[in-house]
């Protein structure tokens, strides 16, 4: 069956579209950018992380554009001073909501969260920081679960559920103590659905799941004993 | 028992029913809600069952659901055969017994009556009682019902909600048959979209149209849901309504099955609700037994089931997506929307779902027609919505009204407004997703669009009335609160956006909020509301964004002030009666150090923190016992009086110039500042007294002969003796306080000389305007102000113009029964004209009292009309003309309106005493900025007016108010300015600290309030003598015993 075209109005562009595609893949093929977090090629879209909201007229809503389904006629705003606002406080919160220490994480310039902030100029955040005391997950042989850097985008859910079959990810408790959980709730490596296959990690915006021997301090220097040694050489001074 | 398959099985249950309804024998109804049952229901329905079944008394005994008044459980109906059923009130089990021997004689309880209904109108069915019991008032002429029209509400508190054939007693499931036999669906879904019936889960959508959404839809399987997961903290319309009525929740979704074309239905229902659970699972029991469920209802060849699911009790599952969600036995997470649940549902089939409320209006709609019911309500919002009305009222329960009803109908009219001594100041509706509206805008009518406007939503119809005791800054922070722990947590703005908006709000009710983060705070919450993925965080802002909106000055007084005024946020105050307290004298300290027998320290306390101690010990309005947490038990710790007993007994002793010595020893060394003070009334000596201390040169000028202002020529000898004012002026002049008497300010002394001489100028002229009244014959001889009269009395001399033996006094406020009492010792008998009534005036009640008491007549709802005089100009008689009182004002007092009843009452001069304004003409010459009503405008928080170095306070800036409030802008000027003049952070150290008992005492004393001693009426009213003698010493003892010490801090 042939796809029914739609014509829309992206930013003022006439661009053809296709009926059931959704506002964000329309505007993407048109060039145009539209932050997201929680959205993830090839996997069902949530709508969760708010970054993608564009204003539609005639709806006094923001509508998401990873969820909006396009629609012959619709005239739609991707950039304004409102809607960046809007979503430079939506990374004002994410920053705020964890330990997002950049210094020290193992995705460091290779995180979207990062990426977005500094594109689109959050230079500081005027909330303030939450600094949670949040566990990592060290059981897995090959992988790590840090709950500080996770940014409840369920990417890794979706990425396990629907394209790898496994469903070992899932999101337990409500609001801000909303956390992801391996199996039902228990260690990562105790998980026996899971097949290693590190989708999950690859799915990650940020540096929650990375794989073993990347993150901080895993660094280890052969020279053991003179590092001992400069160790208690420094306790002395 | 039997099926239901035709006309005559149908009315053959009916017949049953009623049977019920109307036996031959009294019928005992007893309320047994959760509301009934809370109350103590139960213990009173096993009451009445041992009576009738253990003594053989014929009654028939029921179980009913709750008929609204939820102050007033348990409610009993009782309805003797041809009788009018007579609603109960109150109930407990020990007056089981009598109201049973009573009803066999065809009696009612007295005590226990409250009002009678003849008939009652089930909507689908009418009802007739009987006529009798007129002493007893008709259900509509009960303040709480008047208006109210029960449609949802139709069975409740009436019928035994486990019994199908009351039900149908009282005509239900009738327009499920009438339905079946037109089997027409199609014409069901035009009815209700004719009917403009609207979703009362709170959005508001047009159910007919989501229905006919439905309707088209095409799947094997379609799904109706009730949505009963009521979880607004403060509502619980939907949960009565399930409990008191269950059919009419079947009736109306069955109806519904049918008009769309489902076979199945389902109702989400919150396990914290196990009455309404039991009780709803019961009455799908029935109707299956009764063939209104299940295969062939009522023999028309239907097929539709009801099932229950219980809700784990997550407030996001009302949300109709999250729902769905945790129908499948997901959690409950609401998903983005298209597709619609009427697209995509439960299991992916089209699903529709309304509210419980929504449900109920089905069966009326269907019997009376779409006509009938677009003739209730407002133009876009028909029909009547429940609401329930709970918080700062006197009378609470569930209420049924029009929509369009105005808000204040509400409040006061079903509500009875405020407790006493309070007011309302705002309504919150539609829980935590709705707004707060202040008092101000209670004309709004509650519908839609209106709330809407507002900045509220109507919500399922939660109304959480608030008074003065209400600090709205917390108000917002617990509905924050209770939605920041009921996100979901999908979606961003909702989970860490109320996270860190209750972290704002939290810090603003301890004090350590700043300005731009309330800035950050209305930005955060437009955020929230425009970018959330669903109702839940789009509307969670509401209550902060109307607050703000509606109640700035609130959180301008917890970031700036440092001060929760109504005393909610703990942080923020000492104790109740010290944060009421205008100058915020530490009360429990003085009380505790009197207690332990340190009464010079006591006394340095309540000077320090109030330098005119005897006069406001006297004259004070006394906010404090307002407050005063000992209310809870008897009554208000009588503070003034102890404060009074600690001044007197130190200024009129040889203790005083031991006490001046210790006050001096905390004056500052000298700055070389020099500040002026214009005015010498209480605000001016008060700012006086502190800038002295802090080592500032003070000059004090007035345009009298001495100082104390309104305390010395306004107010009475025999109210507040003069030698105890000088005695006060006194310590401030021995400070150091220079006084310059007879110079008028701006006449004598220009703004500009004072502006060169001084570093700094405090403006405190008072309100010495006398409001003039402009109606015929205020120009005769023998019409006088009360201001310049009583001035003119306190002098010493007797007033300019004689009063004549008969004075009739205009007003309602202290200056009028000053003027009245005055007049009384002048000889002249005096009568009060007021236009309101006497709860309303603004003149301490004591004092109103103690004028009745010495021979003033009180003349309430009556205005003035004109002034007659003779052929000599003089004088004649009063006429008056008779108010009655309309709907409330902005002020929460009825309207007086004149009713053309004119009377005339004979008499020889008359009083004005309509209160005071501030002197325009100065304020104009000034040139400083004014407000609206001529006053001078200063900033709110340090006083200053719009020229540099020249700060205002007291009755200039405020209007006409009293000592208290004057003395708190005199103290902050003196703070404000002092910190311009030398820096922050002095005035603090003018303070001593005190080390007393920091436990609340084991046993407070358990005597009743002490009040202070009087002279007998016929004495004191023969001359000036005060009249209120203070208390003795092992009285004021005692009295400060009675503090439960609120200020100690576990």
């Amino acid at each position: 069956m042939p796809q029914t075209k739609l014509s829309i109005r992206i930013d003022g562009e006439l661009v053809q579209a296709f009926a059931g595609e959704t506002i964000l893949t329309v505007a993407r093929r048109a060039g145009r950018f539209i932050p997201t977090l929680c959205h993830f090629e090839g996997l069902r879209d949530v709508g969760a992380c708010r970054l993608c909201i564009v204003e539609v007229s005639g709806s006094g809503r923001l509508l998401p554009a990873c969820t909006t389904p396009a629609q012959d006629g619709m005239a739609v705003t991707t950039v304004s001073p409102r809607l960046a606002a809007y979503r430079r406080m939506t990374l004002e919160l994410l920053l705020a909501e964890r330990n997002h220490l950049c210094a020290v994480c193992v995705s460091n310039s290779n995180c979207e969260l990062q990426a977005l902030a500094t594109a689109m100029g959050v230079t500081s955040v005027r909330f303030r920081y939450r600094y949670p005391k949040l566990p990592v997950d060290l059981s897995h042989p090959r992988f790590v679960l840090d709950h500080n850097r996770c940014i409840l985008c369920s990417r890794c859910i979706r990425v396990c559920a629907d394209v790898e079959g496994a469903h070992v990810w899932d999101m337990m408790s409500r609001g801000v103590g909303a956390r992801v959980i391996s199996d039902m709730n228990r260690p990562w490596g105790e998980a026996p659905g899971c097949t290693g296959c590190g989708k999950c990690v690859q799915a990650c915006p940020t540096g929650a799941l990375a794989e073993k021997g990347l993150a901080v301090e895993e660094m280890t220097k052969r020279g053991e004993r003179a590092l001992q040694g400069a160790i208690r050489q420094g306790g002395r001074l | 028992m039997s099926r239901i398959e035709d006309i005559s099985t149908f009315n053959a249950v009916r017949e049953a029913g009623l049977e019920k309804m109307l036996p031959g024998v009294p019928r005992i109804a007893v309320g047994m809600g959760t509301c009934g049952r809370g109350n103590g229901a139960e213990g009173l329905y096993h009451a009445f069952h041992e009576e009738i079944h253990g003594g053989g008394v014929a009654a028939q005994l029921t179980g009913v659901g709750c008929f609204g008044p939820c102050s007033e459980e348990p409610l009993v109906n009782v309805a003797i055969p041809g009788k009018p059923m007579v609603i109960l009130r109150r109930v407990q089990a020990s007056d089981a017994s009598r109201i049973l021997s009573d009803a066999a004689e065809g009696r009612i309880t007295p005590d226990l009556a409250w009002c009678r209904v003849d008939e009652w109108d089930h909507i689908t069915a009418q009802l007739r009682y009987g006529h009798g019991f007129p002493e007893l008032p008709l259900w509509r002429e009960v303040p709480f019902f008047a208006g109210q029209k029960k449609i949802v509400l139709r069975n409740c508190g009436l019928i035994n909600p486990d019994d199908i054939e009351e039900y149908i007693a009282v005509g239900g499931y009738q327009a499920l048959y009438k339905v079946l036999i037109d089997g027409h669906p199609e014409q069901v879904i035009e009815q209700i979209k004719a009917s403009k019936l609207r979703g009362r889960g709170g959005a508001g959508f047009h159910t007919g149209i989501k229905w006919e959404f439905m309707a088209k839809a095409k799947a094997d399987c379609k799904y109706v849901i009730c949505n009963a997961d009521e979880g607004d903290p403060g509502a619980y319309m939907n949960r009565n309504e399930i409990e008191s009525d269950p059919h009419g929740l079947l009736e109306g979704m069955i109806i519904g099955g049918y008009a769309m074309g489902c076979a199945e239905g389902l109702i989400y229902v919150r396990a914290e609700y196990p009455v309404a659970v039991h009780r709803l699972n019961h009455a799908i029991q029935q109707a299956r037994e009764y063939g209104l469920l299940g295969e062939n209802i009522m023999g028309r060849g239907f097929r539709f089931d009801i099932q229950l699911v219980e809700g784990a009790g997550a407030f996001v599952c009302g949300e109709e997506t999250a729902l769905i969600a945790s129908l499948e036995g997901l959690s409950g997470r609401p998903r983005p929307r298209p597709p619609f649940p009427a697209q995509r549902g439960l299991w992916g089939r089209p699903t529709n779902i309304n509210n419980v409320e929504t449900w109920y209006n089905i069966a009326p709609i269907v019997i009376k027609g779409p006509g009938w019911f677009t003739e209730t309500g407002s133009m876009k919002s028909a029909g009547t919505k429940v609401f329930s009305l709970v918080g700062k009222v006197r009378n609470t329960g569930l209420v049924e009204m029009p929509l369009g009803t105005p808000l204040k109908t509400f409040v006061y009219d079903i509500g009875g407004g405020a407790a006493r001594g309070r007011s309302v100041k705002a309504v919150q509706t539609g829980g935590p997703s709705g707004g707060c509206i202040p008092q101000e805008m209670f004309d709004t009518a509650v519908d839609y669009e209106t709330l809407a406007q507002l900045g509220s939503i109507m919500g399922s119809g939660g109304m959480v009335v608030m008074d003065d005791d209400n600090c709205m800054v917390d108000v917002a922070r617990y509905f924050i609160e209770f939605t920041h722990s009921e996100s979901c947590g999908k979606c961003v703005p909702c989970r860490v956006g109320l996270d860190r908006a209750l972290d704002v709000l939290n810090g603003f009710t301890v004090g350590t909020g700043a300005l731009p983060q309330l800035e950050l705070l209305g930005e955060l919450g437009g955020m929230i509301r425009d970018t959330s993925l669903c109702g839940l965080g789009q509307t969670a802002p509401n209550p902060v964004l109307t607050t703000m909106r509606h109640f700035r000055h609130e959180f301008e007084d917890h970031i700036i002030g440092q001060r929760c005024n109504a005393g909610v946020c703990g942080d923020l105050a000492l104790s109740p009666c010290e944060n009421s307290c205008p100058l915020h004298m530490n009360i429990p300290r003085f009380l505790q150090l009197f207690q332990e027998d340190r009464m010079e320290e006591a006394f340095d306390s309540i000077l320090m923190d109030n330098p005119l101690p005897a006069s406001t010990g006297r004259v004070c309005q006394h906010p404090c016992d307002n407050r005063c947490r000992r209310q809870t038990l008897d009554d208000a710790v009588n503070m003034r009086e102890v404060h009074r007993f600690l001044a007197d007994s130190m200024l009129g002793s040889d203790r005083f110039e031991g006490m001046l010595e210790r006050v001096k020893v905390r004056k500052q060394p000298a700055t070389g500042q020099r500040v002026a003070i214009v005015g010498a009334g209480p605000a001016g000596l008060t700012a006086a007294f502190y800038l002295a201390l802090l080592g500032h040169a003070v000059t004090v000028f007035d345009s009298q002969e001495r100082a104390g202002g309104m305390l010395r020529y306004a107010l009475p000898e025999y109210r507040l003796p003069k030698a105890v004012l000088d005695r006060e002026v006194e310590i401030i002049e021995r400070l150091g306080v220079q006084f310059v008497f007879k110079t008028q300010v701006g006449t004598d002394i220009s703004l500009n000389e004072l502006d060169s001489q001084f570093d700094s100028v405090f403006l405190s002229i008072g309100t010495w305007k006398e409001s003039w009244v402009y109606l015929p014959g205020t120009e005769l001889r023998g019409v006088i102000p009360a201001l310049p009269f009583l001035e003119a009395v306190a002098k010493g001399g007797a007033p300019d113009t004689p009063l004549g033996p008969r004075v009739a006094i205009i007003g309602g406020g202290n200056a009028a029964i000053d003027s009245a009492r005055t007049a009384l010792r002048l000889g002249s008998q005096a009568t009060v004209v007021y236009r309101r009534e006497r709860k309303d005036m603004p003149a301490i009640a004591e004092e109103t009292l103690a004028a009745e008491r010495e021979g003033a007549r009180y003349l309430f709802l009556a205005a003035p009309h004109r002034i007659v005089g003779n052929a000599q100009g003089q004088v004649k008689a009063l006429e008056v003309v008779k108010t009655r009182l309309a709907e409330f004002d902005a002020s929460g007092r009825r309207r007086p309106v004149p009713t053309g009843e004119i009377t005339r009452l004979e008499c020889d001069s008359v009083v004005l005493a309509v209160g005071e304004t501030v002197d325009q003409d100065f304020c104009r010459a000034s040139g400083l900025t004014l407000n609206e009503n001529g006053a001078i405008t200063v900033d709110r928080f340090t006083l200053e007016t719009s020229r540099s170095k020249f700060y205002a306070g007291g009755d200039v800036v405020t209007g006409a108010s009293n000592v208290s409030n004057a003395m708190a802008y005199g103290k902050r000027a003196a703070e404000n300015i002092d910190a311009r003049l030398m820096g922050a952070g002095r005035f603090a150290g003018l303070f001593q600290r005190f080390e007393y008992e920091q436990i609340a005492l084991a046993n407070p004393s358990a005597s009743p309030r002490r009040v202070s001693h009087e002279l007998p009426a016929s004495v004191r009213v023969h001359g000036s003598d005060e009249v209120v003698i203070g208390l003795s010493k092992p009285e004021a003892l005692e009295e400060a015993r009675r503090c439960l010490r609120c200020d100690v801090r576990a």
